[in-house]
């Protein structure tokens, strides 16, 4: 049994617009001592993943619609909201990409710190100050007797960082979730609060689940990782084994998106034609389909589960011997990983079925040999380098 | 061996081997992506806003030094990167180049005309072969404009074409950035994140501009979407022999994109050189710290990197530190003892390596530095570099 355990997590939003499938099947597993590392685009469902462990999604739009979780074998859902309360910040603590949203503006440091303390722990006032001083002096905060007199807006962003993680930290949780905790930082401060997060976290064997975009981050940080797109887990590995055999398109995607600092000279990018899924429409096939450059027939029409990488092997979901599992028809191989496209022979990917399905971004035209080709009232039509014989558009539906 | 950095206002003869800029030419021949000759020549500019206090009588209490003396060069079909952290002045210089703003001092030079004060119709003229794409397609675009209105504007406001003369363009913009012109007639928010910075791209290009100021082009879009920016970006230089003013806080995306990069710090420039100088040896400590905070996708070399980490903040405009406005921060100095001059001197930019300048009093002390300062690479054989101009 893992300290946290997310199985077939399903949330929705009811707007007025209709139905965002946000979350549409997670599961997750994390160990005590480990940091999994959640990384997607904007709007792939990771915030709203933890919101929904949290029990803290936004009421009455948000929507637990399946699935369970559970805490040290507890299922969350059957709690009453006082001990769920209870739970929070004691025994699974939160920090945000922007502290001023969980900071008080009106109160001072130090009244919020005791409040904290105070709320889980029965202690005197004097004894959560100094509590309280031992954890800014802890993260870093020059002169915290001084400081605890401040108002968060006295602090520059990164101290603030700094400030959310020593109230987090205060009550030693088992589980630390940090949604994005630097994006709003410069790289200098972002190196200096990760380096702050890693170590208070090894030494107190805090389990954390690292919310980010940036692939470098969890590179750094993360033990293993789950890949997120449009509200699924497409990959998850150990943090070594993903980025050296990424298997999901979408992860060899972003991996030859993103240009690295340390890449070779005039070493293209290879961008992810298309756009993000809108959500409002629900799942058919996999959700990466419409922009991915191994698909065959199958993957417009059904939805591949998170299998491990190794057919039939047995599945670990957390650990140093953790699964490698992907959800696709058609993993890139190795090589192609490494290239970043397909190279099999004449390969090119699926038309949707019938012309019938929507371009994956209708209002965008080709403008490289070696991006997609839309055809008027066809589907898109790769043609890829290498791959000279195109086959003949599908007969459209005139759209 | 110092010099000062071409483009400013004295150009003394450097020991240097090869001549820093003491002629245009000079300093053309050692272009790396571009035909040689400088567009634009920036030197001391100063862009300060003030600060003032009281409401009826507003007294002025002190100044936002937001660009606090910046000299650079950028040469036709070559892409300048300017890096650096929040706050550090990069939108400040890139709109005070493009005269959104009038310099509080120094000069600005566009293709031979100096620009530092032009107004009423010179401006206008040069307006039209500089322009701007922004950071924020959300908010950079009139949600009450169409797109081909947006696309289409400046070519209204400079009475190009006739009518129909200016819709076909309008339609060609649309397939130069890869969108599809018969939805010229949706508005922004019908677009995507990326395809309105295509927008934003097409309206750049419609006056056929020489220099492109992109401020943070792709800071604001999916990480999945940033590459097709940046492609699309390289592409139309290619194809237009444009030049950039490439504005961003990540130096692996400045990297890519550029031949040279500029290192802003509080207000300055703190290092300038090729991009591949820069990375494989930086002479400014702040720069060194910066290249290993930035994070590398890969845990292998995430694993044996070891981290310059800088302690404390950037220090506000308004009042920046004396001396080196680095000072504050700066892990050299703390190694070195903290020597006085840092706290008192201004250093220089000056040119340490041919066509590599950087300001600093301890450039030479660096190399000094434990191994493990340096930042990491993966460990990757580099290839010769590529040698030939990207226009
Ligand atoms: N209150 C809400 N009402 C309606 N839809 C919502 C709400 N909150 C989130 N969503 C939708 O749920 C989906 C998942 O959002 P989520 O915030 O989890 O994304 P994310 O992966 O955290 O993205 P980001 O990187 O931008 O933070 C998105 O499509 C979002 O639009
Ligand atoms: N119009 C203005 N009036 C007053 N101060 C300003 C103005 N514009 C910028 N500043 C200040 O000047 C400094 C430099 O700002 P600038 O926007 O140029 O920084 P930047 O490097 O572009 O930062 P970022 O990465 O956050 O975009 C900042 O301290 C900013 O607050
Ligand atoms: S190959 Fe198919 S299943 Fe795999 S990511 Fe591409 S579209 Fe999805
Ligand atoms: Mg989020
Ligand atoms: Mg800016």
């Amino acid at each position: 049994m893992a300290l946290l355990e997310v199985r077939d997590l399903v949330v929705q939003f009811h707007t007025h617009d209709g139905t965002v499938h946000a979350v549409n099947g997670v599961s997750l597993d994390v160990e005590e001592g480990e940091t999994l590392g959640l990384v997607g685009e904007s709007g792939c469902g990771k915030s709203v993943t933890n919101l929904a462990v949290m029990r803290l999604l936004p009421r009455p739009a948000g929507r637990i619609v399946g699935g369970q979780v559970r805490f040290e074998g507890i299922d969350l859902a059957g709690l009453p909201e006082s001990q769920m309360r209870e739970l929070r910040g004691r025994d699974i603590a939160m920090i945000f990409q922007d502290p001023m949203t969980s900071l008080n503006p009106v109160l001072t440091i130090e009244e919020q710190m005791v409040e904290t303390i105070r709320a889980h722990r029965d202690v005197r006032q004097a004894e959560a100050r100094e509590r309280a001083i031992e954890l800014l002096r802890m993260v870093g905060i020059p002169r915290p007797e001084a400081r605890l007199k401040s108002f968060p807006h006295h602090f520059s962003g990164g101290m603030r960082q700094r400030v959310m993680i020593a109230m987090a930290l205060a009550l030693e949780p088992k589980l630390l979730i940090a949604d994005e905790p630097t994006t709003a930082l410069d790289v200098t401060i972002q190196a200096q609060v990760l380096e702050l997060l890693q170590r208070l976290t090894t030494e107190r064997g805090t389990a954390v689940i690292l919310i980010t975009h940036d692939l470098g981050v969890v590179a750094g940080m993360a033990h293993r990782i789950n890949v997120m797109y449009a509200g699924f887990v497409v990959e998850t590995g150990l943090t070594t084994e993903l980025f050296a055999h990424p298997r999901h398109p979408y992860t060899v995607g972003l991996l030859h998106s993103i240009p690295r600092l340390d890449a070779e000279e005039g070493e293209p990018l290879i961008p992810i034609e298309g756009t993000p899924p809108d959500l409002r429409r629900p799942p058919v096939g996999c959700p990466f389909a419409p922009r991915c450059a191994w698909r065959l027939p199958a993957c417009w029409e059904d939805n591949p589960a998170l299998e491990p990488v190794l057919r039939g092997a047995t599945v670990e979901t957390t650990g140093p011997r953790a699964t490698h599992r992907i959800a696709c028809w058609n993993p890139p191989l190795p090589q192609e990983a490494a290239a970043g496209r397909p190279l099999r022979e004449g390969f090119v990917p699926a038309p949707p079925p019938g012309g019938t399905l929507r371009a994956p971004s209708e209002l965008e035209v080709p403008v490289e040999e070696d991006l997609v080709v839309f055809e008027p009232g066809g589907g898109p039509v790769t043609a890829l380098p290498g791959a000279h014989e195109l086959p003949e558009p599908p007969a459209g539906d005139g759209r | 061996m110092t010099a000062r950095l071409p483009g400013t206002a004295e150009r003394p003869e450097t020991g240097a081997g090869d001549a820093t800029a003491s002629s245009r030419t000079a300093t053309a021949s050692a272009g790396r992506g571009a035909d040689g000759h400088a567009l634009l020549e920036v030197s001391d500019l100063r862009m300060y806003f003030p600060i003032t206090e009281g409401i009826l009588l507003e007294r002025h209490v002190g100044d936002v030094r937001a660009v606090d003396g910046v000299s650079l060069e950028i040469r036709r079909g070559e892409t300048l990167g300017l890096v650096g952290e929040s706050g550090c002045g990069k939108s400040t210089t890139g709109r005070a180049i493009t005269r959104l703003y009038r310099p509080t001092g120094g000069r600005i030079v566009f293709d031979g005309t100096d620009i530092t004060r032009a107004e009423g119709e010179p401006l206008r003229r040069i307006r039209r072969r500089m322009q701007m794409i922004f950071q924020d397609p959300y908010s950079s675009l009139n949600p009450r404009m169409t797109a081909a209105g947006i696309v289409g504007e400046p070519l209204d406001i400079h009475a190009i074409g006739t009518k129909t003369e200016r819709r076909e363009r309008v339609r060609e913009l649309f397939r130069i950035v890869g969108l599809d012109p018969d939805f010229g007639e949706r508005y922004p928010h019908e677009f995507s994140g990326g395809q309105r910075q295509r927008i934003g791209v097409a309206r750049s290009l419609a006056v056929n501009p020489d220099l492109i100021v992109a401020d943070e082009p792709i800071s604001a879009l999916d990480v999945s979407i940033q590459a097709q920016i940046i492609n699309l970006l390289e592409r139309l230089q290619a194809q237009f022999g444009l030049t950039y003013l490439f504005i961003a806080h990540d130096l692996s995306v400045v990297r890519h994109i550029s031949d040279r990069i500029a290192v802003m710090y509080l207000g300055r420039i703190v290092e300038l050189a090729g991009t591949r100088e820069l990375h494989a040896a930086p002479l400014h400590p702040y720069s060194v710290a910066l290249l290993s905070a930035v994070p590398i996708p890969d845990p292998a070399v995430e694993a044996r990197r070891r981290r310059v980490i800088l302690r404390g903040d950037v220090p506000n405009p308004a009042s920046p530190p004396p001396g080196c406005h680095f000072h504050t921060r700066c892990w050299l100095r703390e190694r070195l003892g903290n020597p006085p001059e840092c706290e008192t001197v201004s250093p220089p930019l000056a040119e340490w390596r041919p066509r590599h300048f950087a300001a600093c009093h301890f450039v030479d002390r660096l190399g000094e530095m434990p191994e493990s300062a340096a930042p990491a690479t993966s460990g990757v054989s580099r290839p010769p570099a590529r040698e030939t101009p990207p226009a």
